[in-house]
């Protein structure tokens, strides 16, 4: 098997085999969960299967083609950046779904819950793997309704369906906005294949200089930061933890926020190098990073904590991915890379923790927990090693790429000049005092201290080992990463930033560097950051009383503002331009044809009564016409409805009478027959009403309707006038083809029929399905009418 | 409008109008007719007999869901549409085919008559459906 069908059968896996998730459930009953970390694992297996050939420095390109003609091809590409986010996906999958066989209840519907796990898995792998935009976005959109599932797993929460749709309401609108952005991109390059933009020098520079150039970047960061909880759009993450904590930990963690921080990067190579890239991609990054960490403070739910930790860890990755010059286009990759493999290996490990202990002491307030390491050694000393790692302490993984931020940090102050060379390292050490208070936070408050009693289980123990496991084997990770840095460097760090910087790329990395600068900013790290948490509560108070006081300086506010009142809105606009009486639509309805008639008409500057008419006209034609004319005047002019109605029809029965004289039997057949059944239909609806127009008709309705009739007459007369006169002589009667190829192309002899079921056999579709909408159409209206609420 | 006159001029029509709306189906390829004006003859006498009848009385002995009707004509329709996608043709690409019968002499079968046979079902289907329920609404 060839490495591109590898990448193919990973993606395609836990589509099936989600698929085939009920099926399965039947025999397997509630040991499901099982089946679904077999199918994670499969994966897994898939994407490692490929990992040599990437850190060979090799990429991998297939595709297939499935609508030729409009240049439609589904098509993967591998390169170290999509191995990582793939192997993210899959692997803490696997992690995620044992977790759950101990997390779950056995009597939640367990099919449901892994069958969407599963396909969230496949569409993140398919979107990483995805070679071309449109495959990209469809992928990117699927993540964001499995995640909207998910969240909304408990669906008969308040706070899910809240959660699950802000989610989806801010996610998928973002990736609107991106979709425009790669629209853009397009105009821009003429293709949507990324690695041919990725290979061409020449294209990127032509993108570089393009007057489309920044609101291109715009949309698409707008799309990623949606995705990834940044600048404004942060909001929907805190909201998203009423999933259940492992779906919390996968997707709002580990995996699907990732995938705005994997578009950046994959729009790095295209993108980087200017100023626009730093100041969005950095400055979002910046604000988000301290303003997350700050509010991080005033939550009390561990896993709000964790998830506004999540938006400001996210946001050192984007900061460091948006630190660029012209020289050197990506100055923090490779630290930025490095950080994203260890948050989701610390974070996922705290939040499977936080889990634990919910399950166990029965709730998440962080106020009610306290002095729970006795009771709960192993997760106790799990729970360390992760908020640890997140702080920024040796020997852990979180060091060594919170050193390499800091660094990367400097060098990009250092690129600015003053006053950026203080203000950015700065920043950046302001992003992790807060980091450091809040991990301290979460150990102290969950296991130091005096063993809280009110509102705890009085017997607190370590959860069963199928929970213990996943997380202690991501501790491990932890520990493996900051002890052994070469291990995920050189297999996936360095391929990804290979990626990503398309230039071979070499890292060295080591725990004890020297007391150099970035060390030095660490040590001031720790100290503001131990200062700051003996005010720890302090702020949060604060926090919460300018909450109390200022309700309007918040984005959740506006949020809260613009879909609470859309249905008022919504309706405000749609009085206006759906006011219900017929008389407004067919007002503007005959207006519009009258524009539509009379403009052309006037620009063409033809007389409006030609010259040259034809009065010749034969006796039988005279009678018919004034037979209808009569018919026409009485119509309007009975005073009950039957005899009105009658009259009408004869005016119908008249002009298929003229049918017949002009020599089109089919449109004769057609309209006596139309003609006596809405005859009957209508006669039927009126038997109901009283017979007689009872309501008086005021003067100046009466003339503004007959003002409105006259108009329309008149333009209706013009037009058929002119258009028997042949008033733009270059079009040519189209009759003259379907007369001839009938035949010869369609084997009927009848023109008429052979245009509706051969030649525009299409349009007869489309009309008779509007015919069985009209159906239903009206038998809603009929039955719709008893009950108004 | 039920007197026995219309009564039973209604039940000498119903045989041949309905003979006679097929016939227009048929035809419609070369003649005069086709599935649109078939079937509102078809929905005509229907209608015809819903009204002298009364739709209790036609209900107790024949009492079609109309909504199948126009159901089966539509996926009759899109059947032939899109049966020329599988056989390597074109959306809508019509067939042809002339067969030689003993006694009855050459026959035209075209699939685009079939698509006409789903008209023909839809506008039946569509109108009497419309009919029985505005007909039917207290």
């Amino acid at each position: 098997m060839d490495s591109s069908a590898t990448v193919m059968l990973a993606i395609f896996v836990p589509f099936i085999f989600a698929l085939l998730v009920p099926f399965v459930s039947k025999i397997l009953k509630q040991h499901i969960g099982w089946y679904a970390v077999a199918v994670a694992t499969a994966t897994v297996l898939l994407i490692l299967k490929i990992l040599p050939t990437i850190i060979h420095g090799e990429t991998i390109y297939g595709e297939i083609m499935w609508l030729p003609t409009a240049g439609l091809k589904f098509n993967i590409y591998a390169d170290g950046l999509s191995i990582l986010i793939g192997l993210l996906a899959s692997g803490i999958g696997v992690i995620i779904m044992t977790y759950s066989i101990g997390y779950m209840s056995t009597k939640e519907d367990l099919p449901r819950y892994y069958q969407y796990l599963l396909l969230f898995m496949g569409s993140m792998i398919g979107m990483v793997f995805s070679a071309n935009t449109i495959q990209l976005f469809i992928f990117w959109e699927l993540t964001s309704i499995t995640s909207f599932i998910l969240i909304g797993y408990w669906n008969d929460k308040p706070e899910s369906i809240y959660g699950a749709t802000k989610a989806l309401v801010l996610t998928a609108v973002g990736g609107l906005v991106m979709l425009a952005g790669f629209l853009l991109l397009q105009v821009i390059t003429g293709t949507f294949d990324i690695p041919t933009i990725l290979q061409d020098d020449s294209m990127i520079k032509a993108i570089h200089g393009h007057e489309l150039f920044f609101i291109t970047l715009l949309l698409i960061f707008i799309g990623a930061a949606a995705k990834s909880a940044q600048g404004p759009f942060y909001i929907w993450l805190p909201n998203a933890m009423e999933a259940p904590t492992p779906v919390s930990a996968f997707l709002h963690s580990a995996t699907m926020v990732k995938a705005g921080i994997y578009l950046v990067a994959r729009m790095h190579p295209i993108f980087a190098g200017t100023d626009a890239w730093f100041i969005l991609v950095s400055g979002t990054g910046m604000i988000t990073m301290v303003a997350a960490g700050f509010l991080a403070f005033r939550q009390t739910d561990i896993k709000a904590i964790l998830a506004y930790s999540t938006i400001s860890q996210l946001a050192y990755v984007m900061t460091m991915y948006g630190y660029t010059t012209y020289h050197e286009p990506g100055i923090g990759v490779a630290a930025a890379t490095f950080h994203l493999v260890n948050h989701a290996t610390f974070k996922a490990c705290l939040f499977l923790v936080a889990g634990i202990v919910a399950h166990e002491a029965a709730t998440r307030d962080i106020r009610k927990l306290g002095g729970l390491r006795k009771d709960m050694p192993l997760t106790f000393i799990i729970a360390c090693i992760g908020a640890l790692a997140m702080a920024g302490l040796p020997p852990f993984n979180g060091f060594l790429s919170k050193e390499m931020f800091y660094e990367s940090s400097l060098e990009m102050g250092e690129a600015l000049g003053s006053p950026f060379t203080l203000l950015i390292p700065a920043i950046a050490i302001m992003g992790g005092v807060l980091t450091f208070a809040y991990s301290i936070k979460l150990i102290d408050g969950i296991f130091l201290g005096k063993r809280q009693t009110k509102g705890l289980p009085e017997h607190i123990h370590d959860p069963p080992a199928v929970m213990l496991i996943p997380a202690a084997f991501l501790a491990a990770l932890v520990v493996l990463f900051g002890l052994v840095p070469s291990i995920p460097i050189h297999n996936i760090v360095e391929p990804t930033t290979a990626g990503i910087l398309l230039e071979e790329v070499e890292l060295h990395i080591k725990m004890w560097h020297g007391f150099t600068t970035p060390l030095m900013m660490t040590v001031i790290t720790f100290i503001i950051g131990f200062g700051i948490y003996t005010k720890y509560d302090a702020i949060a108070a604060w926090q919460d009383r300018f909450n109390l006081k200022y309700p309007k300086i918040s984005v959740n506010y506006y949020y809260d503002q613009m879909v609470n009142n859309a249905k008022t809105n919504a309706r405000k606009i749609s009085s206006i331009t759906q006011p219900g009486t017929i008389k407004t639509y067919v007002s503007a309805l005959i207006f519009t044809m009258i524009m539509l008639v009379g403009i052309p008409i006037i620009l063409l500057g033809a007389d409006i009564i030609p010259q040259s008419l034809n009065f010749d006209i034969a006796i039988y034609e005279v009678l018919i016409m004034l037979f209808m004319v009569i018919a026409g005047i009485a119509a309007a002019l009975l005073p009950a409805y039957l005899p009105a109605i009658i009259a009408l029809s004869a005016l119908g029965y008249l002009v298929s009478l003229l049918f017949i004289y002009l020599k089109a039997p089919d449109l004769a057949l057609t309209q006596i027959l139309v003609e006596t059944l809405s005859t009957i239909i209508f006669l039927l609806v009126i038997v109901k009403i009283p017979q007689k127009f009872k309501e008086h008709i005021p003067t100046t309705t009466l003339v503004r309707d007959l003002i409105i009739a006259g108009a329309v007459a008149s333009t209706v007369f013009i037009l058929i006038v002119n258009a028997t006169q042949g008033i733009i002589p270059p079009f040519e009667s189209l009759s003259h083809y379907f007369i001839e190829n009938s035949l010869t192309l369609a084997g009927g002899k009848n023109v008429v029929n052979v245009i509706i079921v051969d030649f525009r056999g299409y349009d007869t579709l489309g009309e008779i399905s509007v015919l069985c909408l009209a159906a239903f159409g009206v038998y809603n209206l009929i039955h719709s009418r008893g009950d108004k609420t | 409008m039920t007197t026995l006159i219309t009564k039973t001029i209604t039940k000498i029509c119903l045989p041949l109008v309905i003979l006679f709306s097929i016939s227009l189906l048929l035809a419609g390829h070369n003649n005069p007719g086709g599935g649109f004006i078939g079937g509102v003859m078809f929905a005509s006498i229907i209608a015809l007999v819903y009204v002298v009848f009364g739709l209790k009385y036609t209900a107790t002995f024949f009492n079609p869901d109309w909504s199948k009707w126009f159901a089966f004509g539509i996926l009759l329709a899109c059947v032939t549409a899109f049966a020329a996608i599988p056989l390597g043709y074109n959306f809508f690409r019509s067939a042809v085919e002339f067969i030689d019968l003993p006694l009855i002499g050459e026959l035209e079968l075209v699939s685009a008559a079939l698509f006409d046979v789903g008209v023909y079902f839809v506008v039946i289907g569509t109108l009497l459906f419309i009919f029985k329920n505005v007909g039917d609404d207290k």
